[in-house]
């Protein structure tokens, strides 16, 4: 160990001194504090407008005035994603999903205010965000640090004067990943206390407590990710027959694993298990709702429904119902909605955990793929996060419909005109309210992720110091 | 202090270097000469433990380089024909951290004395290697042998594009070593230097050790004279 921390000291000063290194570290430095910057900019903006109207469509709600309570739930309210402080690392697919919804009769909407809707392709392509820097540049720089680790000491000379004091490949090989991994702490470290200083300024201190898990298992989710990349290069540099062979390799992998990967298994994914278009999904769940009422208009399904309560109560009119038919039919034509809701969310839920299963296979060829699943997992802006806010928000829409469902069905049956209700049936309507799942949920569900980059990483370590041991000298 | 016993190196059926029988005390610099592909490098590489020999064996104060490679080269010194150092690290970093991995420790002066010793200039020795040039990097290597107190000196053509001062400088700089006691195993192809360096010479061809002569008792042009004659084939 003492010969490993030798080698790593003058591999650290050595790159110190190294223009190249100086340079691509304040790059890549630059870059991921601008990232973070800027991601800390539009985490607080973002929350501030999810706070502020999230309590005006509370106010709102709750100052409609008298009403009936079915008009009410047309009224409906907007329901937002709480963002977990890591968004500003990884934003996930939170500007492709959406991070609010209105919640209303009927209707199990889709969500709204999908940023990535008003970007161009060129701005999709080109968002700079920490997990970006993370995930593509910073393995891009430990290439650069490490391809000609070995190669060149080969080429240099060094090797053999090395060997002849009786240096073991392995020492070596632990040396100069320490060395590398010292190296990147010098931009990474300053990074890292500025994305921590940044989540603490964008949360509150009760977020903050609640992120912890998450930050920890994000971090050495990225620092097995390098340290995979680090055993990787180590072990080209020591098999490849030159420093210029061995970066040539190294940045295939790169492109593969970080440009190409991505490409392919979303294509694989969608002519595996396409999904629908929204207009085609749109269209299916209408086609499905018209089998039921919608609780306004007097189909069969209303007049069957009216004929079972008139059975049920032993009564011939409907007037003489204990309960008001309009609430029944309205709660019953809910009850449709949520059967067609649930089937055909859940049909295409499954259809994108298919295809979320193609890029899990792929990621075992391309470690990125399950650094992004990780990245996006611990950040809440994954789409099992997504749906898991959705339900909760379904949930909530479903409570509200039926309050008012239930208000018009046992308290409307004795007014001779319309019937309106006021604040106090408005304020039964709890606010909602969300909690993000906590870190083992999403460890749970990631595990196929860290499985693929815990692997990668004890294959990188395995394999640089095999290769080193088996390096040839001359 | 070197010893080769029936020492042979083939790749895929030829012979790189025949049975090799050679023994160099300590006090003593034995000098190989021969064309390039005579097996000069091919013998150090062997006393390295950078090659797997064929058949035979090669010891270091009588420890055997393939059994006991650690404990074989903690006893020597090595100098290629061209000493590559770290270009980003001073001369005196270098020898640190050359003398650390060959698990010394040695303070700033000692470090300094023994760049003195090896004649590389002070002010020389706080630069990056990189201003340095092949004789300043030679010197090097002697300090690092010095430092390590090698009691086993291989070096493969080590006065190589040097300048005659820088030659003789580094050929005093051997008879220093050889007489603190350490066995000194040199290829080369400078004959003049063989034989005003050398104790013992010997003669490379095809893989073969064609001769082993006393430099006490050859005359200054018999050296260059017995070499053609070898040379011939």
């Amino acid at each position: 160990m003492k010969m490993a921390l030798l080698i790593a000291r003058k591999e650290f000063t050595e790159m110190l001194r190294d223009g190249r290194f100086r340079g691509a570290g304040a790059i890549v430095f630059t870059l991921l504090a601008g990232a973070l910057l800027l991601g800390w900019q539009s985490h607080r903006e973002v929350s501030a407008q999810h706070r502020s109207a999230q309590e005006a469509t509370r106010a709102q709600w709750l100052k409609q005035g008298k009403k009936n309570p079915h008009s009410a739930a047309h009224y409906g309210v907007y329901a937002f994603k709480p963002q977990v402080p890591l968004t500003l690392v990884d934003p996930g697919t939170d500007p492709y999903t959406g991070v609010a919804v209105w919640l209303e009769a009927h209707k199990q909407n889709e969500f709204k205010y999908r940023p990535a809707q008003d970007a161009t392709a060129v701005q999709r392509f080109g968002e700079l965000t920490g997990a970006t820097v993370l995930q593509l540049l910073v393995p891009l720089l430990v290439i650069l640090l490490t391809f000609n680790a070995f190669s060149g000491e080969r080429e240099l000379g060094t090797l053999r004067q090395l060997y002849s004091l009786g240096v073991a490949g392995s020492e070596l090989a632990s040396g100069k990943a320490l060395g590398v991994a010292a190296a990147l702490g010098v931009w990474l470290a300053p990074a890292a206390i500025l994305g921590s200083v940044a989540i603490v300024a964008a949360s509150g201190q009760s977020e903050v407590v609640a992120s912890g898990p998450r930050v920890a298992w994000m971090a050495l989710s990225y620092l097995l990710y390098f340290g995979a990349f680090t055993g990787i290069s180590l072990a080209v540099s020591a098999w490849a027959p030159s420093s210029r062979a061995a970066l040539m390799i190294l940045l295939g992998f790169w492109m593969g694993n970080g440009l190409v990967a991505p490409r392919v298994a979303s294509d694989l994914a969608k002519s595996w298990r396409p999904s629908p278009s929204a207009f085609a999904f749109g269209q299916q769940m209408q086609t499905a709702l018209a089998k039921g009422s919608d609780g306004h208009d007097p189909g069969a399904r209303a007049k069957a429904l009216e004929a079972e309560l008139l059975r049920k109560y032993k009564v011939d009119r409907v007037e003489l119902l204990p309960v008001n038919l309009l609430g029944v039919r309205l709660q019953d034509s809910e009850n449709h909605g949520n059967e067609v809701f649930d089937q055909s969310y859940a049909a295409l839920w499954e259809n994108f955990a298919e295809q979320n299963r193609v890029h899990q296979v792929v990621a075992w060829a391309a470690p990125g793929l399950a650094m992004r699943s990780i990245s996006m997992g611990f950040a809440g802006t994954d789409f099992a996060q997504h749906t898991h806010f959705a339900k909760a928000a379904e949930d909530y829409r479903r409570m509200i419909q039926r309050t008012m469902n239930d208000e018009l069905t046992y308290r409307a049956t004795s007014t001779g005109g319309p019937y309106l209700a006021g604040e106090e049936l408005w304020n039964r309507v709890a606010p909602f309210t969300y909690t993000a799942p906590a870190a083992g949920w999403v460890a749970e569900r990631q595990a196929p992720s860290l499985g693929v980059v815990g692997l990668w990483f004890v294959a990188g370590v395995v394999t640089a110091g095999w290769s080193a041991r088996r390096m040839r000298v001359v | 202090m070197l010893i080769a016993s029936g020492l042979s190196k083939s790749y895929a059926g030829k012979v790189a270097l025949h049975p090799l029988d050679l023994r160099i005390d300590p006090g003593e610099i034995f000098c190989l000469l021969g064309a390039n592909g005579a097996g000069k490098t091919t013998t150090i590489n062997l006393f390295l433990n950078f090659i797997a020999p064929s058949a035979g064996s090669a010891t270091i104060g009588g420890l055997d380089v393939t059994r006991e490679p650690l404990a074989s080269k903690r006893l020597l010194a090595y100098i290629p024909e061209q000493v590559m150092l770290y270009k980003n690290l001073t001369g005196v970093e270098n020898l640190e951290y050359f003398t650390s991995l060959a698990g010394g420790t040695h303070t700033a002066g000692e470090l300094a004395g023994f760049l003195d010793e090896a004649g590389l200039a002070r002010a020389d020795a706080g630069k990056r290697v990189g201003e340095y040039s092949k004789g300043m990097r030679q010197k090097v290597g002697i300090a690092i042998a010095i430092a390590k107190g090698a009691r086993a000196l291989l070096l493969d053509e080590p006065t190589s594009g040097l300048d005659p001062k820088a030659s003789n400088e580094f050929s005093a700089l051997l008879q220093k070593l050889s007489g603190s006691g350490a066995a000194i195993l040199m290829a080369t192809h400078d004959l003049f230097r063989a034989k005003e360096t050398g104790t013992r010479v010997g003669i490379m061809k095809h893989g073969h050790l064609m001769a082993t002569y006393a430099t006490s008792e050859l005359g200054r042009s018999d050296l260059e004279r017995i070499y053609l004659e070898h040379m011939h084939d």
